[in-house]
């Protein structure tokens, strides 16, 4: 056991080691001086120097990546190429809120929708709510998160009613559904008071959803500013779209990955036992099957939030966010400010990997299946 | 943008028993008919509506159009039949023919705003206009900018596929194959390369390097060769064990032999069925690319920059976002409909033995 947790932290340092050579030689293939390019074309031949000297380029490559190296282990990112020169390390600080929050959200609700429509679409595995659910799984994968984004803005901020009706009609539709499901039971057997009394009890409550949303329809702002930070409410409002585009394909992964293992755990023998001891079926999914089933969503879940941190970018700048992502492209990337470019791919690249072996370890840990070697 | 988001498309479920759907009944047929003038009255005709009544014809025009074409092609063959993939398929190709003959075209000026001059404002689409998809803010044709746009995006991410195939699947089979320390070498290396969030990484190369077709899709295949080492690894270790690489080894086959003329054919038909999911990402990373600025430039017309141009103003001009948005979606769609069948069709450890 602790030989294999050994091994992969073994295994770790030349990744890492690897990691660093590439973001460091980044900045060794931009054609022509870092330093001019980052001073533009009114420097002083003074600024010039005072520039390469602080970046090390008058020293030799092997030195520089030495020297780079030992600053970024103790947390020295060097400055910011541009005014205000801040510590490179102050602004990544500064901007990793914001990310960590959008993408913490977006995979909260990705979690939260993909276990309903995943134990749902499993078990009608073949009918014809599955085949919707997947199909429209389909197309939440298929669609860009940058389009997603401005897709949400356009309905939710500039054509609000669009969505609002959409939503009174497609629920509008279930409560119908519901209704004539429970007016069918009675119509039945008067006298079977279980037969209907659920689907009453269901329509109420969906009906009663419909209605809270529809008048408590939210103002969703074009922009996600911080302007709200001590607000939470305001803040879950503006942060909402967002997160929305970036949980749309995670929550069809999600789904597809709990569908796929629920159906397997649902052929097991403790479920028709279950079955037959007389247990209400929304207890049979949600508390005998889920839990066995959803081991590899907790996995994915922690790659995907990895993953989420490093793909904001996109997301960051259509919506006005200051995260990491919109500091590396926009204060980073477009103005070759190539510090802030090196400690940013850095800092998400050391994090992600060291997030994936976390989760490889605590596989070890949790899966016996998998304690043995290599696969 | 992933690995992982192809890599779950390729779960594998379980079979699902004892239910053979009927074929759709042959009375939703006049549904196509019916679906195709719904989508048609809300997106080009009924201009003056309000956007409500608009969004919920095209909703009900697509899922009518879809119902009747399902109960024509069910009729016409068999209940099996899967009409959104042959529907994707039929778009794939049109989008490639669209992006091989654009050049012969007569179609009305796309790139050069100097050439456009009084063709018309941000015109709305209108099917039977000289600009069917209308125009933009510059006045250029936006039916032709999408189908320029559809010939970078798939000379970019075709040729980061072919990249990415040939080394990662060289490298991968080389791996699988060997073992040993060239194994963990190259499990290190794709460890590295998949370390770096993609966006991030594509961002910083397009700093360094210029920006051009070509030097695009070699960015680009940095993201398809970890992925590719690791499928052809696992794909040759199935079949390394089998008995007709030890036949050709006890006849006295070289390496070279074994890799090239047992290994390779086997091997190359999973990678191939792959291919089309791995272009789907790379056409939603070039895209994703030049809507930051930084992949190709106006006024080389692609959908990223299309999109991008077209934000600006699009709550009053919708068409801007949407036409480029639309053709993206459907290609990305129907590349991810027809990769899952493929890859059904040819992964053979997606077969069940």
């Amino acid at each position: 056991m602790l030989r294999v947790v050994g091994l992969k932290l073994v295994r770790l340092v030349p990744v890492l080691f690897l990691v660093s050579l590439a973001t460091f030689f980044l900045i060794d293939l931009i054609p022509g001086d870092p330093a001019a390019v980052a001073l533009g074309t009114d420097a002083t031949i003074e600024d010039l120097e005072a520039i390469r000297k602080s970046l090390g380029l008058d020293k030799p490559i092997t030195e520089r990546y030495g020297d780079w190296l030992g600053g970024a282990l103790t947390g020295d990112l060097g400055d910011s190429l541009r005014p205000p020169n801040e510590p490179v390390s102050d602004l990544l600080q500064r901007s990793a809120g914001p990310t960590l929050r959008l993408s913490a959200m977006a995979l909260g609700m990705s979690f939260t929708i993909s276990i309903f429509l995943g134990v749902w679409s499993a078990h009608a595995a073949g009918n014809r709510a599955d085949r919707l659910v997947s199909g429209t799984m389909f197309t939440f994968i298929s669609v860009p998160t940058f389009l997603a984004g401005l897709l949400f803005i356009f309905f939710f901020v500039f054509r609000q009613s669009v969505p609002r009706y959409l939503w009174v009609i497609a629920v509008g539709l279930i409560v119908l559904r519901l209704l004539y499901l429970a007016v069918s039971r009675l119509w039945e057997d008067r006298r079977d008071f279980s037969g209907w009394s659920g689907y009453a009890v269901a329509t109420l409550v969906v009906a009663g959803l419909l209605l809270w949303v529809f008048v408590q329809w939210p103002d969703f702002p074009r922009t996600a500013s911080h302007r709200y930070d001590d607000n939470w409410r305001e803040q879950l409002r503006s942060l909402f779209l967002p997160a929305l585009a970036l949980a749309l394909s995670e929550i069809a992964v999600f789904t597809r990955l709990l569908r796929a293992d629920m159906l397997s755990t649902l052929q097991e023998q403790f479920v028709l036992s279950s079955r037959a001891k007389g247990m209400p079926t929304w207890r049979i999914l949600f508390r005998d099957a889920l839990r066995p089933s959803s081991f590899s969503l907790i996995t994915i879940a922690g790659i995907t939030l990895g993953r989420l941190i490093g793909g904001t970018v996109i997301i960051e700048s259509i919506f006005g966010l200051e995260g990491l992502g919109k500091l590396i492209v926009a204060f980073g990337v477009l103005p070759k400010n190539y510090t802030v470019v090196q400690g940013g791919v850095l800092v998400l690249a050391v994090g992600y990997v060291l997030l994936n072996a976390i989760i490889d370890i605590s596989y070890q840990y949790l899966d016996p299946r998998i304690r043995r070697g290599r696969v | 943008m992933s690995e992982a988001a192809f890599g779950t498309i390729a779960q594998g479920e379980p079979e699902i028993r004892g239910r053979i759907s009927e074929p759709r009944p042959i009375w939703q047929a006049p549904l196509l008919p019916i679906g195709i003038v719904l989508i048609y009255m809300g997106t080009m005709l009924f201009n003056d509506v309000t956007a409500e009544i608009r969004v919920l014809l095209v909703l009900a025009g697509i899922t009518g159009g879809y119902l009747g074409l399902d109960a024509i092609c069910q009729r016409r063959w068999g209940s099996g039949f899967d009409t959104s993939a042959w529907l994707s398929g039929v778009w794939l190709i049109m989008i490639g023919l669209g992006a091989i003959t654009v050049q012969w075209l007569p179609l009305p000026e796309s790139k050069l705003v100097k050439n456009s001059f009084g063709e018309g404002l941000r015109l709305r689409p209108d099917l039977f206009s000289r600009h069917p998809l209308g125009t933009n803010s510059q006045e250029l044709d936006l039916l032709g900018g999408v189908m320029w746009g559809a010939r970078t995006s798939l000379i970019i991410s075709l040729g980061a596929v072919a990249i990415g195939l040939i080394i990662g699947g060289v490298i991968g089979i080389a791996a699988g194959y060997f073992r040993g320390t060239f194994d963990s070498g190259v499990g290190i290396l794709a460890d590295s390369m998949l370390a770096f969030p993609p966006l991030i990484l594509l961002v910083a190369m397009a700093t360094v390097f210029e920006q051009n077709q070509w030097t695009m899709a070699l960015e680009l295949s940095l993201l398809g060769i970890p992925t590719y080492i690791r499928l052809s690894r696992a794909n040759t270790l199935t079949f390394a064990q089998r008995e007709f690489v030890l036949a050709a080894k006890a006849m006295g086959s070289d390496n070279r032999r074994v890799i090239f003329r047992e290994l390779m054919p086997n091997v190359a038909l999973p990678l191939l069925s792959y291919a089309f999911l791995v272009t789907a990402v790379l056409i939603v990373a070039e895209a994703s690319l030049s809507f930051l600025g930084v992949g190709i430039q106006p006024p080389e017309p692609t959908w990223g920059n299309m999109i991008e141009a077209g934000q600006e103003n699009y709550q009053d001009h919708p068409h801007l976002v949407f036409v480029p948005g639309i053709v993206m979606f459907m290609t990305v769609f129907a590349l991810n409909r027809v990769g899952d069948k493929a890859r059904e069709r040819w992964d053979p450890r997606e077969a069940q033995i």
